[in-house]
């Protein structure tokens, strides 16, 4: 099940409306309590992580080939886009009660929609832009060679772009990251629980922390990424990538 | 009027989740920001109050405008118009102005002098001006902790009603129990808002062997609003910490179960006015919101929400069909 739950044990003791930041942070229990961040973490990691992955899985093909065929570049585009004028939040609020009335719970289909559609975005133009734009002589050069088409794509539009394919993935992680604890407020848990239950019970130590996890995670999810591509690309197509966008 | 008053109402029904992030839009919050507000304005309001009495003098009895404004969720403004289109009929010169803010602006309007009438729920009035006194099931009890600190402002609160908008223990029809007692050996699904963890009158209540150690099976948190109802009939919990005139409870059939322990704070309305117009008027204007009061009911307020929520009706409307029927105006 995506985003397996582990709620906090019913009467777990609220948090002190005075204890200082600090106090409460670096405390041991506040980690490893059951329902505690550690289990928040976990939560946010695995619905990001299979949103991020689903959303890598649906776009790249789709876009990859019609941009090879050259199809549907401004609808499709357009199409794509224009879903990001629906706030992310309103999405999954409108699918909780349809999700309800299904007997599918709170989780974790509404917010897994919703931030799916909103990972989509990124994924889709940046692969679509990466193959659509692969230089020609290469490409040229590989059909002289006798490559079949397919090939053509994976084996040079692909590798070509694969730089601008992954600052897609990048930027579609960090974004779903960064909007996932909504679901704290759609009958979920996850890391913004901590937002929710800090607004709720007027604790700015539990917003407070909430803010940092959130963003920390947001940018290790950045920085994780940046080193992931150092890791998979050849240095020779980092190389192609940062002289091509010298040359645009 | 009309059309923005429905035009808000539309808002407010798509925003709902959005809104309920930060707003507690009902009686039952405990209200921190409240104390603060009207505390800081208390000498303003001192000041204000005896320059009004000087400055209109004896011409203040037939000229008093009385202003009365609602708080800006549905049954906060249906109320309002119920007590404006009262004294309207009966001949005070009333001026009902365009709901908005909660309790803080609405005591603070108090406090300023903007405002000469207001309808508040008497255990939020307390959880706002007198925070430190002991909340209680009993309205009296809850009253007589605020005629101290609503002096202090220059108001005063007049008779409560019997209709109460309070926390709520509501479960599905089908369930066996039918006061908040019987689910101690239920282990029953809670759902409720994240306030409610923190809070003695809450969940620490209901699980504190003292007052009745319940155990629940698990407890979810819900925002507040509908879909706690969405949640409770769709069978994610069983039980939810609503209000008691959710108009949702009667439209899909749930009970509430009755506070056997005294658990949840008394949510009296109550009308709340400022020295300056009772002076105005005298004793009159106490009885004859008095008599109106002692009439409204809890099960009024419940049919009002569901006329101006689930029907769509405007609060207006729905104040002078009930004035009517009850031949009060």
């Amino acid at each position: 099940m995506i985003g397996a739950r582990v709620r906090a044990a019913p009467g777990q003791t609220a948090v002190p409306r005075d204890i200082g930041f600090f106090e409460w942070f670096f405390d041991a229990d506040t980690w490893t309590d059951p329902g505690g961040i550690l289990d928040s973490l976990r939560e946010t990691i695995v619905l990001c992580a299979i949103v991020t992955a689903v959303a890598v899985a649906v776009s790249v093909p789709i876009a990859s080939y019609l941009a090879h065929h050259g199809r549907f570049e401004v609808s499709s585009t357009w199409a794509v886009s224009i879903s990001r004028a629906i706030p992310t939040f309103a999405i999954a609020a409108l699918l909780v009660p349809w999700s309800l009335e299904r007997g599918w719970g709170f989780e974790p289909w509404p917010i897994f929609i919703a931030l799916l559609l909103l990972a989509l975005v990124p994924i889709y133009l940046n692969t679509y832009t990466a193959v659509r734009q692969a230089p020609g002589g290469p490409v040229d050069a590989a059909r002289a060679l006798g490559y079949e088409e397919h090939h053509v794509l994976t084996r040079v539009e692909f590798a070509l772009g694969a730089s601008l394919i992954f600052t897609g993935i990048r930027v579609a992680a960090i974004q779903v990251v960064a909007t996932e604890p909504i679901r704290a407020f759609l009958g979920g848990d996850g890391l913004g629980r901590y937002v929710r239950d800090g607004f709720g019970q007027n604790n700015n130590t539990l917003v407070i922390g909430g803010i940092v996890l959130i963003g920390g995670l947001a940018a290790l999810t950045g920085l994780t990424f940046v080193l992931l591509e150092r890791l998979v690309l050849p240095t020779g197509v980092r190389r192609l990538a940062r002289q091509q966008g010298e040359q645009r | 009027m009309t059309t923005s008053t429905k035009r808000r109402r539309t808002a407010v029904r798509l925003l709902a989740p959005l809104v309920a992030l930060g707003l507690v839009a009902t009686a039952c919050g405990s209200d921190d920001d409240g104390d603060t507000g009207a505390d800081t304005s208390t000498d303003v309001a001192a000041t204000d109050v005896a320059s009004t009495d000087a400055d209109t003098g004896g011409e203040v009895a037939d000229g008093a405008t009385i202003r009365l404004r609602g708080q800006d969720f549905s049954e906060a403004i249906t109320i309002a118009e119920v007590y404006g289109q009262f004294l309207q009929a009966k001949g005070y010169d009333v001026e009902i102005l365009t709901p908005a803010g909660f309790r803080t602006e609405a005591l603070d309007g108090i406090a300023n002098g903007d405002l000469d009438l207001i309808i508040d729920y008497i255990g939020g009035t307390q959880s706002a001006l007198a925070p430190d006194a002991e909340p209680s099931a009993d309205p009296e009890a809850i009253v007589a902790t605020l005629q101290e600190p609503l002096a202090g402002i220059g108001a005063t609160m007049v008779d409560f009603s019997p209709a109460t908008d309070g926390d709520a223990m509501v479960v599905r029809g089908d369930s066996e129990a039918s006061t908040i007692s019987d689910l101690a050996g239920l282990d029953y699904r809670l759902g409720a808002s994240a306030q409610c963890p923190e809070r003695p009158q809450c969940l620490i209540g209901l699980e504190s062997p003292d007052v009745y150690g319940i155990t629940f099976a698990d407890y979810v948190t819900i925002e507040f609003g509908p879909l706690l109802g969405e949640a409770l009939a769709n069978d994610e919990v069983d039980a939810v910490i609503w209000n008691t005139t959710a108009p949702q409870i009667t439209e899909q059939g749930f009970k509430v179960l009755d506070d056997d322990k005294g658990l949840f704070p008394a949510q009296n309305i109550a009308p709340i006015l400022s020295a300056a117009i009772i002076e105005a008027y005298g004793d009159q204007l106490v009885t004859d919101l008095n008599e109106l009061s002692a009439m409204i009911t809890t099960d009024d307020l419940l049919a009002w929400n569901t006329e101006t929520d689930i029907e769509l009706r405007e609060s207006d409307a729905v104040a002078t069909d009930w004035l009517t029927e009850k031949g009060l105006i």
